[in-house]
């Protein structure tokens, strides 16, 4: 596996700012013999079924990175509605969606996200969707079982002993200098965005909500930096692959600003940490009513 | 298509196309575009170089015939393009020493000569019952008059001639020429999510899918619910309101749109009316190559014709650089065009008895589309003058009229142009062409007549690991049916010094593929001894790799690439130009892999998993026996970390135990079986997790957009593809182990039928992911399955029960219509596509998505390598500024030409100092790593945070003490055999390193990379 030098040296300046600095509730992993060996570890976001554990996401780069994604699949096993047996994604960010300014480090954000909303219309294990949709708490079961089993290990992955960018100021010194990823670092900081999880209801061309649902407030997260109105379809659409529910797995977790999805891996780490409980229990009444 | 047994009641002009040898080219022109060539007889008049090379693409595309005139002798100077003609051929008529060669080219196309004798031009008696007649070279009154009868008579006439660095073509398909498909591109479709019920009827696509319709396409419409007229309806002519909607005329006495559609877009045909050659002399209409030259075709409309008229009354062409010729030409010239531009025309004038083999391969093969375009109606013909012309290609300082005199030599028709000292420029340079495929066979076609490396320092190095296939004849015109198998480097090499003995011990051919692993053949001693590289690849990992190592070694690299009509040409210049890695096209967005596994809504859907599925049938599990047999300890230390141990060991277990087949027979059974699980069981299985009334979270119905619902097939021996599928799938299977295969559909009809199929009950979701053999409960023995994979694996024999035995993987190969592979994979992806309701391809189509051919035609390949060659005078000429080169996209189909300056390398900065990708800082006698950085701090004011060298990080600021004490008195050469754990190949003479560094401010700079002797 070869990237290009540019390419190389771009991974490079990512891999050293995310472990100087990583984003809350991720780490990464990389040889020092093979630098394109990476590994990506995300703990498990408090208030989902996979609270407790670590899950390890393995990049493959091919030469025609940044133009198109690396491959990433779960090492861990892990029961998603949105990753197979064999640990595949559907995530769009990861096929269609993808933009050559992704890194390593929005990815591993996305997958994140994804753990704490999952999107059983894009099922890639059919049954784990199936579970999501008709009977909640059972998915939850059924998840916290596997994690526990598979993915929860006695004493937390040394990784982690290194703080959270979110967790420390700033550094003024070596790394946190760097012209992309600084910004993750210092936007993780800063004053969380006026995230509008509470503007789900603004009415999303093509469909009509008619209740508050944890996926659907989700989905319009990501409409979050668009101050354009949504009638302006050449505007604001071009962006918002698929605001609707119905679209992909990742239609819920979409960059807010796809040009800078670095700014955006502190804010949505910080949303994906802070909004959970007030989620889940949307999350769990919408679900009952289904 | 090859309908053996009905053959004696076809049309004999409808012979069947030969697949194998036309594969590449179908997929460009299609199945009814080729049926209409070979029903063409093609007159070409003329056969010097310009003809000769028209006639090579037609003949390779393959019409019904090509018939060649030109009885006038062979001369010297010929021989400049003319690569069908030899030194002792001159003398002889052109016709007649050239047709021979010519036929050789494509068995399908008979070439006949058509005779007449020396001082005899064509006539419009000869040209009778010919449907496309091309004149190349022909004086202007000729032309008229026979023109004059085609456009009478319906017959396509196209003229054509190059000058030096200038070309010209003229089009006249008749007064109302139908044209069937002006693009050649797909149709497009998308589904639609709404359709208003309005005298303006306007129609949203899908989760905001661009439409990609133009006003004035015409659409038709599938799987519309509630306003069903539109399905199948008449094409409706459309206009686009927005990127997204199109509006589709009036719907409003239509039922009312509920939900779902699909568009499809109809191609309608155009009709175009050509203008006579009489007619366009006083109204041209000029089709601009050069938005640049935009004057520059009116110019030369008077200028041709000003030479046609010098030629008429002083029986000679304008002499090479003279003066006064070039006054009377210009005088001429005037009178037609008064606003025509002097410069132009004295170069027209100076360059009249110039034939140089880069324009002649741009004009040739853009005029042989032309001529396609016209017997098969595919594609939109240029309207109607054409001008071309590539004087930016002049040598800086011009050569001198002695300079330019002919000197008896094959040269004479570059000399004429470019001037004996440039023609030795040309003879000493060495190049290293990567690849020898299309654009390599053709660019050696070019070198060999320009006399690339024929001097006493010249040089040309090809390689190319291929060897020749049959689908590769039908446009790498350099090779024939008797050499398949052979290198083709080999071969190229060997029939271009045949074309010019120049080159002969000149072509050095290698087959080692340029990459990592052979930088000890392609050292800095081989890029020491070349001025330039010239690529001519199939592949963007390549192309990066050349371009990496041509900006290491500081070496200009021409680029260039084709895709069915369409071409594209890249100059890249030390110091001067972005690399090719600089800006690279987006590679073709993937389909998430839920669409591909549970919600394929497309034919291409259903390919890349029936892809997947060959995958893994008939490759992967093989393979992963093979390793359990040959690698030590492969279960305990190769699984391990794959999170797939237990389905791993249950595969080779099946593969190499529990299912292995003693017989054929029980190979039908198998694939009966995986018919089952794969085409009803897994589609029940998904429809009883997710059934087809299941309701999304906002409420509407799951299955609906974009999500199609399946339906579980059942199997039927007398559906063709269901058999078809047990076929390839059975015969599959026994290549694996061994068994011979059978073809007869009537044993696996029987065998099919007779196996008994297990009742299918779907499994209830909790169990999902857990170990079958466990009862179901919610606890934690339940769902650990990652210990108990040893117990399985203790049903495998040891391997060393089993010395020498391998279970044989199938490699794919798309090309061997006797493999069954094309064949499993059309069979398996029509199911699934029948499992969604989806329209099925046939094996042409699904051949080309699995097996991602690209299409490719010899007509873009010999205009595309033309232009490549205009550039490569300037790079021989040393060229240093970016106005003097052109990058080049055209598409033969529309047709369009398009041309840009080079793109500046970027500037960065560090300190005070500018720099490109073209800058490096340099290290010899291998530096210790506590030198590197003192070097950055001290010379530069830069604080090293990191250094790495190829994909081992060797050390950062942030690795610790012991490791920092540990490597900074390290010289370079250790260290990277210390971090990387593999030793430096002795070969390697300098280490690329990167560096991360920050200047006084503490501010990330980012600098060139460094170059450390070892």
């Amino acid at each position: 596996m070869t990237v290009t030098p540019t390419a190389m040296r771009r991974l490079m300046r990512e891999i050293a700012e995310l472990q100087t600095n990583p984003p809350e509730g991720i780490r990464v992993v990389a040889g020092e013999d093979n630098m394109l060996d990476v590994t990506g570890i995300i703990q498990g976001p408090e208030g989902t079924p996979y609270a407790g554990g670590y899950f390890r996401v393995k990049f493959n780069f091919t030469e025609e990175f940044p133009a198109a994604p690396p491959k990433c699949r779960f090492l861990s096993k892990i029961f998603h509605p949105n990753v197979s047996s064999a640990g595949e994604i559907c995530v769009n960010t990861l096929k269609k969606d993808w933009n050559s300014s992704y890194g390593i480090g929005h990815i591993l954000v996305t997958v994140k996200c994804l753990l704490i909303y999952p999107n059983p219309e894009s099922a890639l294990d059919e049954e784990a969707g199936k579970l999501l949709l008709e009977d909640y708490e059972s998915y939850c079961a059924r998840a916290r079982l596997i994690t526990s089993v598979h993915c929860t290990p006695k004493t937390r992955p040394p990784e982690f002993d290194t703080p959270s960018a979110e967790s420390q100021p700033v550094a003024s010194g070596s790394g946190s200098t760097l012209t992309t990823t600084s910004a993750a670092a210092s936007s993780a900081t800063a004053p969380v965005p006026n995230l509008v999880a509470s503007s789900s209801t603004k009415s999303l061309p093509g469909t009509t909500p008619s209740f508050t649902h944890p996926l659907k407030s989700s989905a319009s997260n990501t409409l979050t930096t668009s101050s354009s109105s949504m009638s302006d379809k050449s505007t604001t659409k071009e962006r918002l692959t698929s605001p609707s529910p119905l679209g992909p797995a990742d239609s819920n977790v979409a960059a807010a600003n796809p040009v800078d999805p670095a700014a955006n891996l502190g804010k949505a780490a910080k949303r994906g940490a802070g909004n959970v409980p007030a989620g889940m229990e949307k999350r769990k009444k919408a679900l009952k009513r289904l | 298509m090859a309908a053996t047994n009905l053959a004696s009641a076809m049309d004999v002009d409808e012979a069947a196309i030969d697949e194998g040898l036309y594969s590449r080219q179908l997929y460009v022109l299609g199945h009814e575009a080729m049926k209409r060539m070979a029903a063409s007889n093609v007159l070409i008049v003329g056969l010097k170089g310009l003809g000769v090379e028209i006639a090579k693409n037609v003949i390779l595309a393959g019409v019904k015939s090509v018939t060649v005139y030109d009885p006038e002798p062979v001369e010297i100077a010929d021989l400049s393009t003319q690569f069908f003609l030899r030194q002792e051929d001159v003398g002889k008529s052109r016709a007649e020493a050239a047709a021979p060669r010519l036929a050789e080219l494509n068995a399908y196309v008979p070439v006949r000569n058509l005779g007449g004798q020396p001082g005899q031009e064509i006539t419009v008696e000869l040209i009778k019952g010919f449907q496309a007649v091309v004149l190349c070279g022909a004086s202007l009154s000729k032309q008229v008059e026979i023109n004059d009868w085609t456009h009478a008579n319906g017959v396509h006439f196209i003229a054509a001639e190059t000058r030096g660095l200038f070309g010209s073509v003229f089009n006249d398909f008749g007064p109302k020429f139908t044209c069937v498909d002006p693009t050649g591109e797909q149709p497009l479709t998308g589904m639609i999510v709404s359709v208003d019920k309005d005298s303006e009827g306007l129609v949203t696509c899908l989760d905001e899918t661009r439409h990609g319709l133009e006003d004035g396409d015409f659409v038709t419409f599938t799987e519309v619910q509630g306003m069903t007229e539109l399905n199948g309806c008449e094409p409706r002519k459309i206009s686009v309101k927005g990127p997204y909607t199109f509006n589709i005329g009036d719907t409003s006495n239509l039922g009312d749109y509920i939900r779902g559609g699909i568009f499809t877009q109809v191609k309608m045909p155009k009709i175009i009316e050509f203008k006579s050659l009489r007619q366009s002399l006083k109204e041209p209409e000029f089709f601009v190559t050069d938005f640049a030259k935009f004057d520059r075709p009116a110019t030369l409309h008077a200028g041709f014709q000003a030479l046609a008229e010098f030629k008429a009354q002083q029986q000679r062409n304008p002499r090479p650089r003279n003066a006064e010729d070039a006054a009377q030409v210009v005088s001429l010239a005037k009178k037609i065009d008064p606003e025509a531009d002097e410069k132009v025309l004295a170069e027209l004038s100076y360059q009249a008895t110039g034939d140089v083999s880069p324009i002649v391969a741009v004009i040739g093969g853009f005029v042989a589309q032309e001529v396609l375009k016209a017997c098969s109606a595919k594609f939109h013909p240029m309207v109607q003058n054409m001008y071309f012309d590539s004087l930016e290609s002049l040598p800086s300082a011009l050569p001198t009229e002695a300079d330019c005199q002919p000197i008896g030599s094959r040269y004479d028709g570059q000399i004429a142009v470019f001037g004996r000292s440039f023609q030795e420029k040309i003879g000493n340079h060495r190049q290293f062409l990567v690849g020898s495929g299309a654009i390599g066979c053709e660019m050696l076609k070019n070198w060999s007549m320009m006399g690339l490396a024929s001097g006493p320092k010249g040089k040309i190095h090809v390689t190319d690991l291929d060897t020749i296939e049959k689908s590769n004849l039908n446009r790498q015109f350099l090779f024939r049916s008797k050499d398949l198998g052979q290198f083709k480097a080999v071969v190229a090499a060997a029939a271009v010094a045949a074309m010019n003995p120049d080159l002969v011990g000149k072509i050095d051919s290698k087959q080692d593929p340029v990459g990592p692993e052979t930088e000890n053949v392609y050292d800095q001693d081989f890029f020491d001894g070349i001025d330039g590289v010239t690529n001519a690849l199939d592949n963007v990992k390549a192309r990066l790799y050349m371009d990496q190592r041509c900006v290491f070694y500081l070496k200009p690299l021409l680029e260039s690439g084709t895709l069915g009509t369409k071409g594209n040409t890249q100059v890249i210049i030390p110091h001067l130009t972005e690399s090719y890695s600089s800006s690279q096209d987006p590679p073709e967005k993937e389909t998430p892999s839920c669409t591909v596994k549970n919600f394929p809504n497309a034919i291409q859907h259903t390919i890349e998993w029936s892809r997947s599925e060959f995958d893994n049938l008939f490759v992967k599990p093989l393979q992963a026996v093979n390793a359990y047999l040959t690698e030590p300890n492969y279960l305990e230390s190769n699984l391990k970390y794959s999170g797939q141990q237990k389905e791993q060991v249950e595969q080779i277990v099946s593969f190499l135990v529990s299912d292995k087949p003693l017989t054929f027979e029980e190979c039908i059974i198998w694939a009966r079986l995986q018919f089952e699980e794969k085409y009803n069981n897994s589609i029940r299985q998904l429809l009883f997790s997710l059934p087809k009334d299941a309701v999304a979270s906002n409420g509407q119905p799951f299955w609906s957009g974009p999500k199609r619902a399946p339906e579980p097939l059942t199997f039927d021996s007398n559906d063709s593809t269901h058999l078809a599928y047990i076929i390839a799938a059975a015969n599959l299977h026994a290549f694996n182990y061994g068994l011979r295969g059978e073809t007869n559909p009537a044993v696996f009809k029987k065998v099919a039928d007779s196996v008994l199929v297990p009742e299918f009950t779907p499994r209830s979701g909790v169990k999902v992911q857990i170990n079958e053999n466990e009862p179901v409960q919610n606890d934690a023995s339940a769902a650990s399955d990652g210990d108990d994979w040893t117990d399985l694996a203790k049903k495998l024999p040891s391997p060393s029960s089993m010395p020498g035995y391998r279970l044989n993987p199938v490699e794919f190969e798309k090309d061997d219509d006797s493999n069954h592979h094309i064949d499993f994979i059309t069979a398996a992806s029509n199911l699934r596509a029948m499992n969604y309701n989806i329209t099925i391809a046939d094996r042409h189509t699904t051949k080309q998505i699995a097996g991602k051919i690209i299409p490719a035609i010899a007509t873009t390949t010999s205009l595309v390598t033309g232009l490549v060659c205009l550039e490569l005078y300037k790079v021989i000429d040393g060229k240093n500024t970016l106005e003097e080169y052109k990058n080049g996209f055209v598409n033969l189909a529309l047709p369009f030409f398009g041309f840009s300056e080079p793109i500046a390398a970027k500037k960065s900065k560090y300190g005070e100092t500018d720099w490109t990708l073209w800058d490096r800082f340099e290290f010899k006698n291998d530096p210790t790593l506590r030198e590197f950085v003192d070097f950055f701090r001290n010379q530069h004011k830069l604080d090293v945070s990191m250094v790495s060298q190829g994909v081992s990080m060797l050390w950062s600021s942030f690795v610790g003490k012991k490791k920092s004490e540990e490597r900074l008195p390290m010289k370079f050469s250790k260290l990277v055999e210390h971090v990387s754990k593999k030793p430096v190949p002795s070969h390697t003479k300098h280490l690329i390193v990167e560096i991360m560094a920050s200047d006084e401010e503490g501010e990330d700079v980012e600098v060139p990379f460094i170059v450390v002797r070892i």
